[in-house]
């Protein structure tokens, strides 16, 4: 069982690298690229959180509740 | 050619009954499980040959499937004790259909109907040029903080650097990764089989070590078409004679001491082949396109040129000085376009005066796309607008038609329509060298004007010969159907194997009755991985990738070969059937046609 979730798991790991051309470079030049894009993606995710969220709120007056830690009326003043 | 293999036999044998490319011994009673391993170990233990995965349940099915096959007496390339480079010919001649324009249809019709072309799927597309755009930022991160580890000048400062950066960026950081999977040494005949010489790599690519051992591989790489690379048989035999007889080199220019009878024959034979007045033999197709188009064009004359077309033709274009135009690959509508504009508006460099001469520049079988001019079209085109036509047949001399006689064989076109016939021995005839064929006329200028016969020496005997012998065995002027045997094999095969590539569901380009069949992989870590995967089941192919290629249309090249037979190719189809699951390469969304494909 646990064999066949790690043979799947690297099986399409390996797919995944094909994809996307890591297959052919170097273990750390992988790591590299991984660390970019998670870097990448966290700062859009800030982004969208901190400042996009908000931003749209502003526009159409209300920030769903779901969210925590921003409150309305925070973040850029558009009005 | 023939001495390398008795010299390989004695090593080669031991590692060769070792592998069957699955990892297991072929004959698991006779083998140390522990000389095996190693010996696997060292050939293929590399990160870019372990990292590889399959889906585990398909592999397992196959692999049984496989070995049953191979219990069964089944075709596989590590078995095999045979020599290599034995044309074998077809089984039975049941009700068979030669290579050649059906002409029912209309010529444009026909040839949509007979080609095979899709578009890159969006995403594929996408991912493609993200995997390019990473592969370049990690080439230039890797050059900022490494080293590169080649040779480097030293006592140049201010010069200029001698070559093109970006090339040399382009070879050291994306093709270098992969570069095991080009110029792999041989150490055989390239025949139906071929056997590598093992070498790996422990830098990714940067050096490579030979392990000493061999792998013998079923050999879907060579332009062999006809199958008369060859170390045995009437070709090598006649070869060596002459070789004893005429010596290895005149070291002399034709039109100096290197002129012989041989050669002499050899181009009135060549002359019948085309059914042509006169030809002109050289001793490489390469110059033969790069030297003598230059004595033809000169500045003031217009080119039109296929966008797809070979190197050489455009190294020999540009020294000519002509002014070139370029039409998309076998486009009828824009080749009509670009001559109506080119008569219609003249060289717009000399005030609108009419071009000195228009000739257009085509090949017979484009071996980067495996397609096949469209040459009734052409030729309808060049006599409506008065142009000459250059027709380069480097791959479908040989290859094409009921005769073997190339894409005016094929068509049933006259040969006396096509100004220029230009070809090369290097493929069908399994030998090297180029010629030109036409009107004596034509021939008679090319011996006073063209480089390549002035200044180059003179055809080697022996490979003089080998073309000799092997045009006569084409044309069953040795008394024997053993050319024609050979080119119905050939036309045969490559229809089986495309048929069969198109169910398994791969991008394939071409037209079907084309021995060169490119099946689309789009990326470079996919021909790197197919590839390898191939040499590892016993199967040698050849990739081709940017700048070869678009960046887009990465690509596997098989090249089919009279050679092979049904179970090769069969053994063939069924791994690449697997490897296509396993890596996804059945981009293709066209409908299958699930019925048994007949051979
Ligand atoms: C269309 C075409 N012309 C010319 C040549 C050059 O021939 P050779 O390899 O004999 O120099 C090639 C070789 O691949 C070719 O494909």
């Amino acid at each position: 069982m646990l064999d066949n979730i790690i043979d799947f798991a690297s099986y399409w790991w390996f797919r995944y690298l094909m994809v996307t051309e890591l297959y052919m470079v170097e273990k750390w030049e992988r790591v590299t690229i991984h660390v970019i894009f998670l870097t990448l993606f966290c700062i859009f995710w800030y982004f969208n959180y901190s400042v996009l969220l908000s931003f749209t709120g502003n526009l159409f007056g209300f920030v769903p509740d779901v969210l925590p830690g921003v409150k309305q009326g925070q973040g850029i003043k558009v009005t | 050619m023939g001495n390398l293999e008795t010299d390989a036999a004695a090593p080669f044998e031991q590692s060769y009954a070792t592998t069957n490319g699955n990892g297991k011994p072929a004959n698991p009673a006779m083998e140390e499980e522990e000389d095996h391993e190693t010996l696997m170990q060292r050939k293929f233990s590399a990160p870019a040959y372990t990292e590889i995965k399959t889906r585990k349940n398909a592999a397992k099915v196959s692999s049984a499937h496989r070995l049953k096959n191979i219990a069964n007496g089944g075709y596989h390339p590590a078995k095999q004790l045979h020599l290599n480079g034995h044309a074998k010919t077809a089984v039975s001649d049941r009700e068979f259909k030669s290579s050649q324009a059906d002409g029912v249809l209309s010529p444009e019709q026909e040839h949509y109907q007979k080609s095979s072309f899709e578009e890159v799927p969006l995403h594929t597309a996408c991912l493609t040029y993200l995997g390019f755009y990473l592969l370049m930022i990690l080439g230039y991160i890797n050059q900022l903080l490494f080293v590169p580890k080649v040779a480097k000048e030293k006592g140049r400062d201010g010069y200029v650097a001698l070559y093109d950066a970006f090339e040399s960026f382009y070879s050291r950081y994306v093709y270098r990764r992969i570069r095991d999977c080009w110029n792999r040494p041989i150490c055989s005949v390239p025949g139906d089989e071929l056997t590598l010489k093992d070498r790996v790599t422990n830098d990714y690519g940067w050096s490579f070590k030979f392990t000493g051992t061999q792998t013998r591989c079923l050999n879907l790489g060579s332009y062999n078409y006809l199958g008369f690379a060859s170390s045995t048989g009437t070709c090598a035999d006649n070869s060596e004679a002459t070789a004893r007889q005429l010596g290895l080199a005149y070291c002399s220019s034709r039109s100096e001491l290197g002129e012989t009878q041989l050669l002499a024959d050899l181009e009135r034979q060549t002359a019948r082949y085309f059914g042509v007045e006169d030809a002109i033999v050289f001793g490489m197709g390469f110059a033969t396109n790069a030297l003598n188009l230059p004595s033809l064009l000169s500045p003031g004359c217009l080119v039109v040129s296929d966008e797809k077309n070979h190197a050489s033709i455009i190294l020999g274009l540009r020294l000519s000085g002509a002014t070139i135009k370029v039409f998309k690959h076998n486009n009828m509508r824009d080749l009509d376009r670009v001559l109506r504009q080119a008569v219609v508006y003249g060289n717009p460099k000399a005030g609108g005066k009419p071009w000195k001469k228009i000739m257009i520049i085509v090949e017979g079988v484009f071996s980067m796309e495996g397609s096949i001019v469209r040459l009734p079209e052409v030729i309808a085109l060049k006599k409506k607008y008065k142009a000459y036509l250059y027709l380069d047949e480097a791959h479908s001399v040989g290859a094409m038609g009921p005769n073997g006689g190339g894409v005016t064989d094929y068509f049933r076109a006259d040969a006396k329509d096509v100004d220029i016939l230009m070809g090369t021995f290097t493929k069908s005839f399994g030998s090297a060298g180029g010629y030109i064929a036409g009107s004596k006329k034509l021939i008679d200028f090319l011996r006073a004007n063209s480089h390549a016969h002035c200044y180059a020496s003179s055809i080697s005997p022996p490979i003089a010969q080998q073309i000799y012998t092997s045009m006569r065995i084409i044309m069953g002027e040795d008394g024997t159907d053993i050319g024609r045997q050979k080119i119905n094999q050939l036309a045969r095969n490559a229809r089986y194997f495309r048929k069969r590539l198109a169910q398994i569901g791969v991008i394939t380009y071409g037209h079907e009755d084309s021995p060169v069949v490119p099946m689309l992989v789009y990326l470079f870590s996919k021909i790197g991985a197919v590839v390898r995967t191939l040499t590892t089941r016993h199967i040698a192919v050849v990739g081709a990738g940017f700048p070869a290629t678009p960046i887009m249309e990465g690509r596997i090249r098989f090249c089919l070969s009279a050679a092979h037979t049904k179970e090769q190719l069969d053994y063939a189809l069924d791994v690449i059937d697997e490897i296509s699951d396993d890596f996804g390469l059945k981009y293709s969304r066209k409908p299958k046609d699930l019925n048994p494909i007949e051979y």
